[in-house]
């Protein structure tokens, strides 16, 4: 036994002078890291995070750097310190490094330990630029990177258990599901939204937060970095102008944000029949009265029986250019219905379009011959059933009465 | 004593009297089927909000679907509409306008009408003695003018409705605002209607229940119309018309065929007025 650990302690002793080597008269030796570092046998047994060879580096972004660069305070030489001191990130990429300190991952890294710092998501040697396929911040990769925290119960069941945070819990898995989900993982396409697009890389900011690319106010920029078609549309329409206002129409309601209609988590292709018939609804959130009678309308009853036929919303209101009917270059402005209604109906004119698509019947004010028609149904129904219903009662209590009375003996009138 | 007969129109004596043509029954058949077809499949839409109304459209094959039967369902009603009117023009030629529009056999309302509603409501409350109807009571003849009405006038909206560009040309763009309301309304007034106070008065009062297959058979006993129509039998008796009317028993065949329709037609149409209930109260 003594004479193994002779043997293994000459051993290193021959190593030890392999990896000294005089770089010239006035420079202290310099350690060569891979002479150890570089060895799997010399770690056997040992953390094997500490067997790092050069390869593992020369194919990284980090391929020009040397150990030493990021592993400060080994310059003396062997032995050094057991303790891994590992220069900040920040010292090179200082922008990330703000971005991620005024993170929310930043806090909860600090105090609880258990949000992701630098490594958790680029990885400590392999670290590959995000244009990389090996990287685990591919667009590819993304989603499955933030699902490693985000989709994982503890995690979930930690920060996410209050009611406000629900639509976080689940998230990574919705994710999978919506137009940007589906455009990644179905269609590979790496330009499809994926969580850093939405929720930035480095400066992840939960929605109440005013700096966050997800708050309300933000919303229209982050999604209109990639649909730079629809954000100058939107901007310059009825819901953009009330956006701009900042403050609650007369009913209370906010102007609608892009997540207002197309959800966060929930996006769908605008023409699937879940998202066509969903719109309604969502539109009908704040325009209550116009969904209502809407609903009253052929357009509105056939649409909720699951019609993709008929018109929405957005097919008379178009679905980011929605103007009021004052504006003359709203899709429902008098002077363009005939277009409009002929977008469904070729044949439409002046006529045509006198059609009432959100007619109150009740409203006799606005719609007098509506709201007599109505009245004069209404009546007419009631009328008939109640006469026939009278009529009807009065006929089988005089049978019984009749009946009771013949069992008795009585004959009846 | 004989059991009660499930047919109202086969219980009571006498032989059996023909009461309603080939035609009238065949063209009835024809208004039950259709007018199922067009509850069904226009009832989930004016009621899109009840619970059943997706699933009874689902069931039918979709809204698509739901929307070609129901516009099938009305090329019958339009076609039955027309066959009748053309059935009545046949029938002024043969007995002149005079009698088709007045007189015991007319349907045309007539003063008796009035007097025998009034007699009605005085046999009702225990003033008087029923009232004797002649070839068509009170009723009858409301359930007739009220489907004459109401095909005419959903007819119409519903032409409207269905040919919106074309009415265009001509009619202002809130008259498909008029036409829904009037459509959806006097369709919901006639299903109301039959499924309840036609069942009634023809099958389910206590005198004719479960079921009267006369529409169906086209016949009724001498006895069923003494006690239905005594004033149209005792026209026959005085004409000696009992022979010319005699009809033989009706054939097996015939008989399943009005027994399965008119029961499933009431069990449907009771059907159809517990969905109504449903969606109002819902």
């Amino acid at each position: 036994m003594r004479g193994m650990v002779c043997f293994a302690w000459v051993l290193t002793a021959v190593g030890l002078l392999w990896a000294v080597e005089p770089m010239d008269a006035q420079a202290v030796p310099v350690v060569r890291c891979e002479n150890c570092h570089g060895e799997r046998d010399f770690f056997a047994g040992a953390d094997s995070t500490l067997f790092v060879p050069n390869e593992r580096l020369s194919t990284t972004v980090h391929s020009g750097l040397a150990c030493a660069d990021c592993h400060r305070g080994f310059e003396a030489g062997y032995p050094h310190s057991t303790v891994n001191r590992v220069t900040s990130c920040e010292t090179c990429h200082e922008q990330e490094g703000v971005d991620w300190n005024a993170s929310i991952h930043a806090p909860n890294a600090t105090l609880r330990g258990d949000a992701p710092t630098c490594v958790e998501c680029h990885g400590t040697h392999e670290i590959f630029g995000a244009t990389d396929r090996r990287s685990p911040t591919y667009s590819l990769n993304v989603a499955s990177l933030c699902g490693r925290c985000h989709a994982d119960p503890s995690v979930i069941g930690s920060y996410f258990a209050t009611a406000d945070k629900e639509q976080a819990r689940t998230a990574v898995a919705q994710y999978f599901e919506t137009v940007h989900g589906h455009a990644l993982t179905v269609a590979g396409l790496t330009v499809s939204a994926t969580c850093n697009d939405c929720h930035r890389a480095h400066k992840v900011l939960p929605p109440d937060s005013a700096e966050s690319s997800v708050n309300r106010r933000n919303i229209p920029e982050t999604c209109g970095a990639c649909h730079e078609g629809i954000i100058d549309v939107y901007e310059a329409s009825a819901h953009g102008a009330a956006k701009q206002n900042g403050t609650p129409n007369g009913t209370g309601h906010l102007a609608p944000v892009c997540i207002d209609c197309h959800s966060a988590h929930g996006i769908v292709r605008a023409d699937e029949p879940v998202w066509y018939l969903g719109v309604v609804e969502e539109c009908g959130t704040c325009h209550e009265e116009l969904y209502e009678t809407y609903l009253e309308t052929y357009h509105g009853k056939v649409t909720r029986l699951g019609s993709t036929l008929a018109a929405t919303c957005s097919d008379c209101h178009t679905p980011h250019n929605m103007r009021s009917v004052d504006d003359p270059t709203s899709s429902v402005h008098p002077s363009r219905l005939v277009e409009t209604c002929g977008a469904c109906h070729q044949a439409a004119n002046a006529n045509f379009v006198q059609y009432r698509p959100h007619a109150d019947p009740r409203q006799g004010d606005t719609y007098p011959v509506l709201h007599w028609t109505w009245l004069f149904m209404t009546s007419l129904l009631i009328g008939v059933m109640v006469f026939f219903g009278i009529h009807t009662i009065l006929w089988v209590t005089r049978l019984t009465i009749d009946h009771v009375r013949a069992g008795k003996g009585v004959t009846p009138p | 004593m004989s059991p009660r007969a499930l047919n109202a129109a086969d219980r009571g004596r006498g032989p059996h009297l023909w009461r309603f043509t080939p035609l009238q029954r065949t063209l009835h058949a024809f208004v039950i089927v259709s007018f199922f077809g067009l509850v069904l499949t226009g009832l989930p839409l004016h009621f899109s909000n009840a619970p059943w109304a997706q699933g009874l459209v689902r069931g039918l094959g979709g809204v698509g679907a739901a929307g070609l039967i129901h516009r099938f369902c009305a090329v019958i009603t339009f076609g039955y509409f027309f066959v009748h009117l053309g059935s009545l023009v046949v029938l002024a030629r043969q007995r002149g306008w005079k009698r088709l529009l007045w007189g015991p056999d007319s349907m045309i309302p007539q003063p008796k009408d009035l007097r025998d509603i009034l007699q009605m409501f005085k046999w009702f409350l225990g003033r008087g003695a029923r009232p004797k109807f002649d070839r068509f009571s009170y009723m009858e003849k409301f359930d007739y003018l009220a489907v004459f009405w109401g095909v005419a006038i959903i007819g119409f909206s519903g032409l409207l409705l269905w040919f919106p560009e074309l009415f265009s040309t001509f009619l202002p763009g809130w008259a498909f605002n008029v036409a829904t309301i009037v459509h959806g309304d006097e369709a919901l007034l006639a299903l109301s209607f039959i499924f309840t106070i036609h069942f009634f008065n023809v099958h389910l009062r206590p005198e004719k229940f479960p079921i009267d297959l006369v529409i169906f058979t086209g016949r009724a006993t001498s006895g069923y119309m003494e006690e239905e129509h005594p004033l149209e039998h005792e026209r026959i008796v005085q004409t000696g018309s009992l022979e010319n009317l005699a009809a033989p028993p009706v054939s097996r065949t015939v008989y399943l065929w009005s027994m399965t329709l008119g029961f499933a037609s009431l069990a449907l149409g009771v059907t159809i007025i517990a969905l109504v209930v449903w969606a109002v109260l819902h």
